[in-house]
């Protein structure tokens, strides 16, 4: 860490990043818009266009990426001159929960969860009240001559969560009003909620370090991000 | 008639279900074979695949043309069946254990099913022993594998070696937003399809490699 590093966040970290971290350590820190995860490709040529600026920046040797696997949207990305350093995690909410392992335990036990966690719920597209307004003014926009159509995407829409029962709401900076969201989502959906407190140390140690090879994979200069398939993670 | 089976495909592209079922209804009434009314149907749904590939679409979209699609098999189906034309291989199909996503899966299910393959759908969260079970009973040609979740990869590199263990003679095919094609190899699967439509082009030279 002593040369320093620039770090590429998801926007879904931005609350945990600035409230953590006074005189953060970072020479530089970019966000990309969060959700990028459902279109890897997108993620892929987002986070490689941010890399390739960074590149030729002399103030720094690493590249840390507040990201996971995250649909394996990190997949091909490499830097000519800089190291990358990526959290071996599933996706944000392993980080916030502090290990993947705990991210698993908790699928394992309720295949039919959903997590919530402030920044998740910042863009107000998590399954709720709000989501289904903006799909609505999104598709009327789009569709605006075939209002059946627009109920029927909304409908579609639905249904793609309708195998989860479970909110389950991950917390580093005791957000009451996050919280009170995530409840009224689950309100809304018909689900329990279940609160599980957020384990900073993971994000802790991709800021401040040690980067350490349990929980870090260190990319070489020249090297590309692959999927690791023997432990799901990069290499 | 290639008006209407143009129209067809537009109606699926659109999600139209009604305008699909109408088109389909139509194309039946005045004779047209049937093979030709579903290759309509994929090619609709070919195009689909496309422009959520290219980021154009979304998941919505994409279901309710699936939909639309999915209400013009049923009125092809009994027809295929009335003019023997009866699947010749049977896959079966299902997301892996303790992964409940199954859009992709439906998908590759419908897409396959046009294609003119027996399907037998196992659906969501489903175990090792009940993709043998199945296998055994189905004699599938071909089973396919679905995972949406970085977690649930594990739970497909188990199901893939617990059926070589079994001993089951069959292709197996991977698929699934964070599956790669390494990852396929390196769970020992036979084949890999990164979308509904190669899903199709897999299992037939799956199959096709069977026979030689």
């Amino acid at each position: 860490m002593n040369a320093g590093y620039a770090l590429i966040a998801c926007d879904v970290f931005a609350d945990e990043l600035s409230g953590l971290f006074v005189d953060p350590p970072w020479r530089d820190l970019v966000f990309l818009q969060m959700g990028l995860h459902d279109y890897p490709d997108k993620l892929r040529t987002s986070v490689q266009a941010i890399v390739d600026t960074l590149d030729a920046d002399g103030r720094f040797d690493h590249i840390a990426l507040a990201y996971g696997m995250c649909g394996n949207g990190l997949v091909g990305v490499q830097a000519r001159s800089k190291s990358l350093v990526i959290p071996k995690a599933h996706d944000c909410i392993s980080i916030l929960l502090g290990s993947a392992e705990r991210h698993e335990a908790i699928l394992k036990a309720n295949p039919a969860t959903y997590f919530y966690s402030p920044g998740w719920i910042r863009n107000r597209r998590v399954p709720g009240p709000d989501r289904e307004h903006w799909l609505k003014s999104f598709y009327t926009e789009r569709y605006p001559d075939d209002p059946d159509l627009v109920d029927d995407l909304i409908a579609a829409d639905v249904s793609v969560f309708s195998h989860h029962n479970c909110a389950a709401y991950v917390d580093l900076t005791n957000d009451r009003r996050a919280r009170c969201y995530c409840e009224n989502c689950a309100g809304f959906m018909g689900w329990q909620m279940t609160q599980h407190t957020g384990d900073a140390s993971w994000l802790q140690a991709l800021v401040r370090g040690p980067w350490s090879s349990d929980k870090f994979q260190i990319v070489a200069p020249g090297e590309s991000i692959v999927a690791a398939c023997s432990q799901l993670s990069m290499q | 008639m290639e008006p209407k089976l143009n129209e067809l495909s537009e109606a699926i592209k659109a999600g139209r279900r009604k305008e699909a079922k109408l088109a389909t209804e139509e194309l039946l009434a005045a004779g047209v074979a049937p093979e030709e009314v579903m290759s309509a149907l994929s090619a609709g749904m070919d195009d689909v695949g496309r422009r959520f590939k290219a980021n154009e679409i979304f998941v919505p979209e994409v279901l309710v043309a699936a939909r639309a699609m999915q209400t013009s098999m049923n009125l092809l189906e009994p027809v295929l069946l009335s003019v023997g034309s009866e699947p010749e291989h049977t896959v079966v199909i299902g997301t892996v254990e303790g992964d409940l996503h199954d859009i992709g899966k439906n998908l590759v299910a419908m897409m396959v099913k046009a294609a003119n393959f027996k399907v037998v759908d196992l659906g969501t969260n489903v175990s090792p022993d009940a993709f043998i079970a199945a296998l055994r009973e189905h004699r599938a040609a071909v089973i396919g594998l679905s995972a949406l979740l970085t977690t649930t990869m594990p739970a497909m590199r188990r199901t893939v070696e617990l059926i070589r263990e079994s001993g089951v003679a069959v292709k197996v095919m991977v698929g699934g937003a964070p599956i790669t094609q390494q990852f396929a190899q390196e769970i020992g699967a036979d084949g890999y399809a990164p979308d509904a439509a190669s899903a199709v082009d897999e299992a037939k030279r799956l199959i096709a490699r069977t026979a030689a």
